[in-house]
């Protein structure tokens, strides 16, 4: 009878080989989608008017779910479109794909340039690996759980962004022009904690809206960015593909990603690398990351994960293990 | 047919590119960029700018020596801003320094040029993507020679817009910004973007791959060349009231269609902006 440790060192062969596929399959979806782009889209919607599908989308999924299926037959699956058909989002021990055949659909639909394919992979509900692809710059970003992260294997290294305090004498060295003028126009919030602002000032960070678009939700959503940019962040982005917006915090070109209303198909891969980046993904509560709450926290650092979860109120998603008992 | 400022243009053409070379070997640079504070901690400058923007003026007065300038830099030290009818660059050398300060992938050099006060060309360099957008007006826009169409769209609840938050962070402005990004969301439009330059915003309109791009508080130089490309791609520029575009007014709607810009127009709360010029406005 074999040993555990030596199930142990044949499971990770196994998922070498796993990721070996998963990369292949990216780039071939990867392909199909760069040839799609160029062409008139059909465009349904799914849970709201700006929730949005295309007969790409549900091509995409097939293809990856069935070459994999046809490698690992035992595997389980979670995709955003068989979810969308009814699937239920079930993580189990079992060895499972988690896909997201393309993340950036509004983006894709528009020929705006950032849409990317991301397949994760869990095994005893743990992220083992993750691929992201972004089909038109084909950068591809992967990373498995000790072993480093990857973009065109290039290794990847978070930002270690914990800025100075922000002080008055910390302009003057700096050498601010018009310092006076600069001095006046500065609000330094008195609310935020201390050394709070501290950690804020010099990040930059991204961000998604979500599909939720009522005036409630928006009130929240606007009010975050508020108290954000009151913490004198460098500057806010939004790319429309959470996926990508994950793997620039893990390349160090952005210090932060927060959201509300992505799903797991959107983090499984991008967790992987943030984390094999030296990176820190944690729940919008403070907590430890929860793959169905359709929420994140994402960082170079955990201070500023930490900060900016405090930061931000809450917006509510349904989770995605809704419907699984 | 001979068109009399088509050196110019080549000229223009080949200095971004050249600074787009120095902007990407900077980044090259493993060290961290001594990063300077304009009006407020958003609004920054490295040396890179101040240099990239020498470098592109220097280059341009040997060969054009009677010519006029407007740098965002050289504005920054004390230089007019006026734009008068002589033959005019209007120079943006880093628009996306935050960008470039992170290394988040938008960066561009932006190069318009202005002869009695009417926009001929513009050359938009986004090198960490290395696309070089160029229009010269009657023309035609494009991007690394490919022609560029914007997406024709006229329903605002179809459409991709493209905004920014901007670097002014006094509360009162925030508010009014995000406020104007609300307003959008609930119309609702398929989503709103923002990679944090006004130049490459401006060109992804131009490309069909945005509806339309707004923001109050940016300046002559972040606008200039892209406005050029954006009217050369089929696309409109007007002024945040609907009215005509005002190159010195910090402030511009583009779009794919008069009845998109037209229908953002409706939703945006103005917020008063220091002319690039200094005149007040009664004096318009």
């Amino acid at each position: 009878m074999a040993s555990s440790e030596e199930n142990e060192m044949y499971s990770k062969k196994q998922w070498e080989g796993c990721m070996e596929i998963a990369v292949q399959t990216a780039r071939t979806a990867g392909q199909v989608i760069r040839e799609a782009f160029k062409h008139e889209k059909e465009v349904s919607t799914k849970s709201s008017p700006v929730d949005l599908v295309t007969e790409t989308d549900r091509l995409v999924e097939d293809l990856i779910i069935s070459s994999l299926r046809e490698k690992y037959p035992s595997h389980r699956f979670i995709g955003e479109e068989s979810s969308a058909a009814g699937e239920k989002c079930l993580l189990t021990d079992s060895p499972t794909w988690i896909i997201d055949p393309i993340d950036g659909t509004c983006n894709f639909i528009h020929s705006f340039p950032m849409v990317a394919v991301s397949i994760g992979f869990a095994v005893n509900k743990e992220l083992e690996f993750g691929v992201i692809y972004h089909c038109l710059d084909e950068n591809l970003y992967t990373a498995r759980k000790g072993h480093g992260a990857f973009c065109n294997g290039i290794q990847l290294q978070v930002s270690k962004e914990t800025a100075d305090a922000f002080t008055h004498g910390d302009l003057q060295r700096l050498g601010c022009v018009n310092y006076a003028s600069a001095a006046e126009s500065l609000t330094i919030t008195s609310h935020l904690k201390d050394g709070a602002q501290e950690d804020m000032s010099k990040a930059l960070i991204l961000t998604e809206i979500g599909a939720k678009r009522d005036p409630a939700t928006l009130k929240i959503f606007s009010g975050n960015m508020e108290r954000l940019l009151k913490a004198q962040v460098h500057g806010i982005r939004v790319i429309g593909s959470a996926t990508l917006a994950l793997c620039q915090v893990a390349s160090g070109a952005a210090d932060a990603y927060y959201q509300f209303g992505l799903h797991c198909w959107d983090i499984a891969a991008a967790a992987v690398i943030i984390r094999e980046a030296g990176g820190n993904v944690i729940d919008t509560s403070g907590g430890p990351l929860d793959l169905m709450s359709r929420r994140i926290v994402a960082a170079g650092t955990v201070e500023m994960a930490h900060y900016i979860a405090q930061e931000i109120q809450t917006i509510t998603y349904e989770r995605d293990d809704h419907n699984a008992n | 047919m001979s068109d009399v400022w088509e050196e110019c243009m080549d000229h223009g053409v080949a200095a971004a590119r050249k600074a787009g070379e120095v902007v990407r070997e900077a980044l090259k640079n493993e060290g961290c960029m001594s990063v300077m504070l304009k009006s407020s901690p958003a609004d920054l400058v490295t040396e890179t700018d101040q240099k990239v923007e020498s470098m592109i003026i220097s280059s341009i007065k040997e060969k054009f020596p009677t010519h006029s300038f407007i740098g965002e830099e050289s504005v920054a030290a004390g230089e007019s801003s006026i734009l008068t009818d002589n033959p005019t660059w209007i120079i943006d050398p880093i628009d996306g320094t935050t960008n470039f300060v992170h290394r988040f992938p938008f960066v561009a050099v932006s190069i318009g040029f202005a002869v009695k006060k009417e926009l001929e060309f513009g050359v938009v360099y986004s090198c960490m993507e290395d696309k070089m957008y160029t229009a010269r007006k009657g023309r035609g826009a494009f991007c690394n020679g490919v022609q560029l169409k914007v997406s024709g769209q006229e329903d605002i609840t179809k459409s991709l817009i493209i905004t920014e938050l901007g670097s002014n962070r006094n509360p009162d402005t925030v508010r009014r910004v995000l406020a104007n990004m609300d307003r959008l969301l609930c119309v609702p439009v398929h989503g709103i973007r923002a990679v944090g330059t006004a130049a490459v915003n401006m060109c992804l309109v131009a490309t069909g791959g945005a509806d339309a791009y707004y923001e109050i508080g940016i300046h002559c130089w972040d606008m200039a060349a892209a406005a050029v490309i954006v009217t050369e791609a089929g696309g409109v520029v007007m002024d945040v009231t609907g009215g005509p575009f005002d190159l010195m007014s910090r402030r511009l709607i583009t779009a794919s269609s008069r009845a998109i810009g037209e229908r953002i127009a409706k939703e945006l709360q103005a917020f008063p902006c220091e002319r690039d010029d200094g005149k007040k406005e009664d004096q318009l």
